[in-house]
């Protein structure tokens, strides 16, 4: 019963993880972490469901507030970037290697 | 399944109001038509061209719309406890006092930085 | 509907912590409510005060109070004997660090103008300066006190994030190459958003299998395991990743070198000795207290793990030609010896050499970074720090005692006798013998062989090489940079001396092992 919502939630999850990897703007790249955290949180609830705790939906509030102050960070910061470079593209930052 | 009766009726009665007053409007209305009226709607201000990919926005908007998201979301531990307010206690009233106290420094922090201010 | 028991809170078990929050959000008070000119010299008394008050709460709680022997706040913060070791080597860290961020000018004018613009120049004409740097930095601190001593994943988690996201902000307010700085910021953010998302999953796996997220539950639901492996094997895996990263082990480790160049210096200070503290405390917690009895699956893994960080960070190391590069390929390389330690569980009596081994080599390696990281500080070019290697050249014959301790600094990381990395890496292998992994063993000394090189490399060059004409200049310290180098290179002598004091408390901090 509850597997359909493990199974969705690890394809959402996978979805966000190869988005990260593959996408070059860096507030798309963001957003697919973003995914990757509601994956997460679907998979708690649907296991608070299955293990009859209310853990799950708890943890998945905390993850949430979580993910808002992620999401102001992350984009200060790359609105930052922007503003210097004129491009969120991952691929222009490569000052730094080797 | 009587528990969702209530709520069908509802729904029912929304939609049923939303037809009727929808299509009872265009007979009984007045119709007076100019030109702003038949343009496409965008909060009343004339329509103007749209750079590709929606063009850039002045920061303040975004500044705004963290501000909004991080204040917003906080409030949603006010839920769990609402919830189970008079089960807590006192207990759970000084925790969460603490708690909107410390959401206010980070507000005291915003208005005082001119964060609030559109201009 | 039966009633919910109030739960209990032992704020003065949690006090340490609870200050160094505290004192943050008074920080951001000040930012709020005092006028421009006065808050730095607010700041600067406020963290230092509160790093010293939680250090001092920790020794009443270790020498008068008693170490804890259950957890608090209803199972969720385990206040014990490591973590108290842990808190005060944070506390201490952080407090030298605080120490080098105070020095005036690393940190930018005013972070929201663009690097080169008018609005630039106007804010260091009337001499702004960000100071909320100060009560970022005690977030990140009070993130990593509660990172160590988390009992519970949700309570590791909402550390983990509160640890770094002051981190990823202040690693983009460098005041000289604001590029490098902002870029730093940006790969840091997103690889540590993209690896917290890892361990999130990993927790929900692991709640999965468990119902529960408290780490005692899980050791405690391990033998049912029936069944349910994939879960329990896809949870650790990825809980793994999210932990490995934060400790910057390979093949998790390419942000570390960038994020370590490109931030400003005193704050790599604070992330190379406080972060890496701080992640090994979680990561001894997960591994051992809630998958300690689940070893045999975990275990396979983290010898590649040790291996590859190992390997690759003492080789990397050696085609660097920057210097806080070169740094943080040896931290990554220090991070693999570490992981020795953790993988040599067993009998109670080996995990307690392990651990006191692991706490031993963290108070030690953090303070000869910090130390290290203070003297990069100095050396400098009229564009900001002189970083390339190059620059070093002939340093010996222009300053030698600058030269001589980072001189010493070097020999510390590449553990030679008489300094304090020496005892650091001889309790960690030698509890890792006991513990049988000889062969990874082996590998350590073979990379420690090669990293050795490297540091005496840097050696010849700054001491048997000639200077260059237009050579960086050393600027003459601060009374805090100052401070901090004396007090590292001190420490560093001391405890490579006279280790015993230090190891005995180590060992006594470890006797009680984790509390569950």
């Amino acid at each position: 019963m509850t597997t359909h919502y493990l199974v969705l939630s690890v394809l959402l999850f996978t979805i966000g993880a190869v988005g990260v990897l593959i996408r070059r703007n860096a507030i798309v790249a963001f957003m697919c972490v973003e995914l990757m955290l509601n994956a997460c949180n679907l998979a708690f609830v649907t296991f608070a469901r299955q293990h009859g705790n209310l853990d799950g939906q708890i943890i998945a509030f905390f993850v949430m507030v979580v993910a808002a102050a992620e999401v102001v960070v992350g984009l200060a910061i790359i609105v930052t970037i922007f503003r210097t470079r004129r491009s969120a593209s991952i691929d222009d930052a490569n000052l730094l290697k080797y | 399944m009587e528990l969702y009766v209530p709520i069908l009726v509802l729904a029912v009665l929304a939609a049923g109001f939303a037809i009727f007053s929808v299509s009872i409007a265009p007979f009984t209305g007045p119709k007076r038509w100019n030109r702003a009226k038949l343009d496409a709607y965008e909060c009343g201000i004339d329509p103007t061209p749209q750079p590709v990919g929606g063009g850039r926005f002045p920061l303040k908007y975004m500044i705004t719309a963290m501000l909004f998201i991080v204040f917003d979301i906080e409030i949603i531990f006010l839920y769990p406890w609402a919830v189970a307010f008079d089960k807590l206690g006192l207990f759970g009233l000084v925790e969460m006092v603490l708690f909107i106290v410390t959401v206010l420094v980070a507000y005291a922090y915003v208005w005082r930085r001119k964060g609030l201010d559109w201009d | 509907m039966n009633d919910i028991a109030a739960p209990t809170i032992e704020y003065g078990q949690l006090a340490p912590m609870l200050l160094v929050f505290g004192a943050a959000v008074l920080g951001v008070l000040v930012e709020a409510f005092a006028p421009r000119y006065l808050r730095r010299s607010i700041h600067i008394p406020l963290t230092l005060a509160a790093l010293v008050g939680s250090f001092a709460l920790v020794l009443v709680q270790v020498f008068v109070s008693g170490v804890p022997t259950s957890p608090a706040a209803m199972g969720a913060v385990a206040v014990d004997g490591p973590t108290l070791f842990l808190w005060g080597v944070i506390a201490a860290l952080a407090f030298v660090s605080v120490l080098l961020i105070n020095d005036e000018d690393n940190f930018v004018a005013q972070a929201a103008a663009v690097p080169g613009s008018a609005d630039e120049e106007d804010a260091e004409i009337a001499g702004f300066s960000q100071t909320e740097v100060y009560p970022l930095v005690l977030f990140a601190v009070g993130g990593m006190l509660l990172f160590t001593a988390s009992n519970d994943l949700l309570i590791m988690f909402v550390a983990l994030e509160v640890m770094s996201l002051p981190l990823y902000l202040l690693c983009g307010l460098a005041r000289r190459r604001r590029l490098l700085s902002q870029e730093a910021a940006v790969k840091y953010f997103l690889l540590g958003a993209f690896s917290s998302a890892f361990f999130l999953f990993g927790m929900a796996m692991v709640y999965g299998f468990a119902g529960s997220v408290g780490l005692s539950d899980i050791n405690a639901a391990l033998p049912n395991v029936g069944g349910q492996e994939p879960l329990l094997v896809l949870g650790t895996a990825l809980l793994g990743v999210g932990l490995l990263f934060k400790i910057g082990a390979a093949p998790f480790q390419a942000w570390k070198p960038d994020v370590y160049q490109g931030a400003p210096t005193p704050i790599t200070a604070l992330m190379a000795s406080g972060t890496l503290v701080a992640a090994f405390g979680a990561l001894l917690r997960v591994f051992w207290v809630a998958l300690g009895n689940f070893d045999w699956d975990w275990r396979p893994v983290m010898w590649g793990v040790a291996i590859l960080t190992m390997v690759a960070g003492a080789i990397l190391a050696i085609t660097q030609t920057d210097i806080k590069r070169m740094l943080a390929y040896s931290s990554i390389a220090h991070a693999g010896f570490l992981l020795t330690g953790v993988i040599a569980t067993g009998a109670a009596e080996q995990n307690r050499d392990a651990l006191s081994g692991i706490l031993f080599y963290l108070l030690v390696y953090g303070i000869t970074t910090v130390g290290a990281f203070a003297i990069v500080t100095m050396v400098r070019d009229a564009g900001g720090e002189a970083g390339h290697l190059s620059r070093w050249a002939g340093l010996g014959k222009r300053s030698p005692m600058l030269a001589g301790v980072f001189a010493f600094f070097l020999l510390a990381f590449a553990g030679i006798p008489l300094t304090s990395g020496f005892f650091g890496k001889y309790a960690v292998f030698s509890a890792a013998v006991a513990g049988g992994v000889l062969p990874l063993v082996l590998v350590g000394v073979v990379s420690s062989a090669i990293a050795a090189f490297f540091y005496v490399r840097v050696i010849v060059l700054m001491f048997f090489s000639d200077p260059a004409a237009d050579g960086p200049t050393v600027v003459g310290p601060s009374v805090g940079t100052a401070s901090v180098v004396a007090v590292a290179a001190a420490a560093t002598v001391v405890l490579g001396v006279f280790p015993e004091p230090m190891l005995d408390l180590a060992d006594k901090a470890a006797s009680a092992l984790f509390v569950r």
